[in-house]
């Protein structure tokens, strides 16, 4: 495994990038501190810590309250931004973004475009770390500089000399670590997993693992939600179809960009049409083969809305693609010519069958081709 | 002078309306891409091919072969194309006349629909870029453009067989080949085959090249691996117009 961190701030922090270049904490009144920037670091901030304290230990720092959701929304948005580029990724709301490049081709590149990527959504340059799993990366990538990468090949020898403090252990474990000297990462490396699991219990065990480098977390692949949607608000209301259309192309090529970076394609689909004075319309089609590219989604789309009698003017368009599924590729025929839109041909024979029953589109495959009977000698296949 | 400015106020204001590209020099206007049929075709249509994104007719009236050399785009097409495509109104294509072109049945799908929503299905996969169609029927006048927009905007091959085309549909293609029998090939008291000659009505993409005399042999008996159906005859007239050129 060869896993690429990029650590930037909290994304509670993150959220409110106005902010940057002052101390600012995070948390609740009467609670602990969730996040602290860098700047209020030196005044002896702590995430952990009583808020009060954290008060009374740097009176001018900022103080905002939590916004889990916002935060799990920017994570989701890194996470998709990240997708493309690695098997696997996992992103934390701490701000902490795991890759794992194993098998990518050109892993430099994905490493350059995850820093571009972070950069744009974070709003400063993250700190990377290259090594064989998610803790030494994490931690090469807490020793490296703003936009700096620290590569790490033996994750042991590079762990041994780091304080022990460094493993995700809660005070009163590192405490103990401490108190049976156990003060450097070599150190706990050096014993036995079954000792130390017998002083600090599973946990123990794990923490030798982790600081002989032998990596015992997996990274958890962050998934895409199986739905997505677009809509458009018209105002004035509309009645003219060929806006309906221009609106719906554009649509289209929104959600088939989203599908593409996600490498899935719709399943179902949905139209909606909003109108000013009456009940909303809608049109929905499960399609054989999933839908990914915008010539497909309008091509679908747009035979509705060319069809369709609005009964008002229309105030909303919405498409949703609610059943998602992978747009598995198929292996091209070598050599044949215009197989790289034998996806949309497809999806054009699947609409006529929609439209005109499943007859009109066959295919002949030869069954008895020496019969004189012109009709035994294909069979014709839907 | 005044009135050059006036045109070459003219040109920009439809360049300042339509785009850059709107008026361009008939001489650096890129050439159509040709599909190279390897039939005798190919040199008729005056680019080696024929030509993608457009509509070639293939027109004549009773037997004159205009389907055996249909027959024989569309086997050709089925090795090299994912997908070709007929689109047969009528209900009377039959894939095992297609047999002795050697095709590739994978590739191969036939649609069957009335005359009026066959042009619907001719635009759907001409735009989706069906690398072959054929038509075995005239397309409804409205929609002969949609039809060739889809088409030339992804470089489908589209060959219609008809009888007489009727205006729309000739006005809409960009080839036009017409077939004339001039004699049916006999042997051994066995019709074998016909001799047709084939005339480029219309040409868009070319200089249209006159004329070429094919014999088109009838799949009977035993097919040998080397036997062609339609072979290639020159005239005369052509020789010696070849002959005049190399003296």
């Amino acid at each position: 495994m060869v896993v690429c961190c990029g650590l930037t701030n909290h994304l509670e922090l993150a959220k409110r990038p106005d902010l940057y270049g002052g101390p600012v904490i995070v948390g609740d009144w009467e609670e602990h501190v969730i996040a602290a920037s860098e700047e209020s670091l030196p005044f002896g901030i702590a995430p952990g810590m009583p808020l009060r304290q954290a008060e009374h230990l740097c009176p001018q720092a900022t103080f905002i309250a939590p916004d889990p959701i916002a935060a799990s929304r920017l994570r989701e948005l890194i996470s998709i931004a990240l997708y493309d580029l690695a098997p696997v990724v996992e992103v934390r709301v701490e701000g902490i973004a795991w890759l794992d490049v194993s098998g990518v081709v050109k892993p430099g590149e994905s490493i350059r475009e995850a820093r571009r990527r972070l950069r744009s959504a974070i709003g400063r340059e993250p700190r990377l770390g290259l090594a064989p799993g998610p803790f030494s990366a994490r931690v090469a990538a807490a020793r490296a500089r703003p936009g700096r990468l620290v590569q790490v090949e033996d994750a042991r020898t590079f762990l041994a000399p780091l304080a022990s403090r460094e493993l995700p252990l809660d005070e009163e474990q590192l405490e103990r670590l401490d108190l049976l000297g156990l003060r450097t990462l070599g150190a706990v490396a050096a014993i036995g997993p079954r000792e130390l699991e017998s002083q600090l219990g599973r946990e123990g065990r794990r923490a030798v693992l982790l600081a002989r480098g032998a990596e015992p977390d997996e990274l958890t692949p962050w998934r895409p939600p199986q739905f997505t949607s677009a809509h458009r608000q018209f105002e004035p209301p509309v009645e003219d179809r060929e806006a309906l259309l221009f609106v719906s192309r554009a649509l289209c090529g929104d959600l088939a960009a989203e599908l593409g970076l996600r490498g899935a394609g719709a399943k179902r689909v949905r139209v909606r049409l909003v109108y000013e004075s009456d009940e909303p319309d809608e049109r929905v089609s499960t399609v054989r083969h999933p839908l990914s590219s915008a010539a497909e989604l309008f091509g679908l789309i747009g035979g509705w809305i060319k069809e369709w009698q609005p009964r008002a003017p229309i105030t909303e368009l919405w498409i949703e693609l609610p059943v998602l599924e992978g747009a598995g590729r198929r292996q091209l025929r070598l050599w044949a010519g215009n197989d790289g839109t034998s996806e949309e041909v497809i999806a054009a024979f699947e609409r006529l069958q929609e439209r005109h029953g499943d007859d009109v589109v066959r295919k002949p495959r030869p069954a008895l081709l020496s019969s004189p009977l012109p009709s035994q000698r294909f069979d014709w296949v839907s | 002078m005044q009135e050059m400015q006036q045109l070459e106020h003219a040109i920009n204001t439809i360049r300042v309306r339509f785009g850059s590209q709107a008026l361009t020099r008939a001489a650096e206007l890129p050439p159509p891409q040709p599909w190279p049929s390897h039939t005798p075709l190919d040199r008729l249509t005056g680019i080696a091919g024929l030509p993608r994104g457009r509509l070639a007719l293939l027109t004549g009236n009773g037997t004159c072969g205009k389907l055996t050399l249909a027959l024989g785009l569309l086997a050709a097409a089925t090795r090299e194309f994912a997908h070709a495509v007929v689109i047969d109104p009528r209900g009377d294509f039959d894939p095992w006349a297609l047999l002795p072109f050697d095709p590739e049945l994978s590739s191969l799908t036939v649609v069957r629909l009335d005359r009026d929503s066959s042009g619907e299905a001719a635009t759907a996969l001409a735009r989706a870029g069906a690398g072959f169609i054929l038509l075995m029927g005239e397309v409804p006048e409205q929609w002969l453009g949609p039809m060739e927009a889809g088409a030339n905007r992804s470089g489908s091959v589209m060959v219609g067989v008809v009888d007489a085309p009727g205006r729309a549909f000739a006005h809409a293609s960009s080839l036009s080949l017409g077939f004339t029998r001039t004699d049916w090939v006999w042997e051994r008291d066995q019709l074998v085959g016909l001799r047709t000659i084939a005339r480029c009505l219309k040409n868009r993409v070319a200089p249209p090249l006159g004329e070429s005399e094919l014999e088109i042999r009838y799949p009977l008996g035993p097919q040998l691996a080397f036997a062609r159906p339609v072979i290639e005859v020159p005239l005369e007239k052509v020789e010696l117009e070849w002959s005049s050129a190399a003296v």
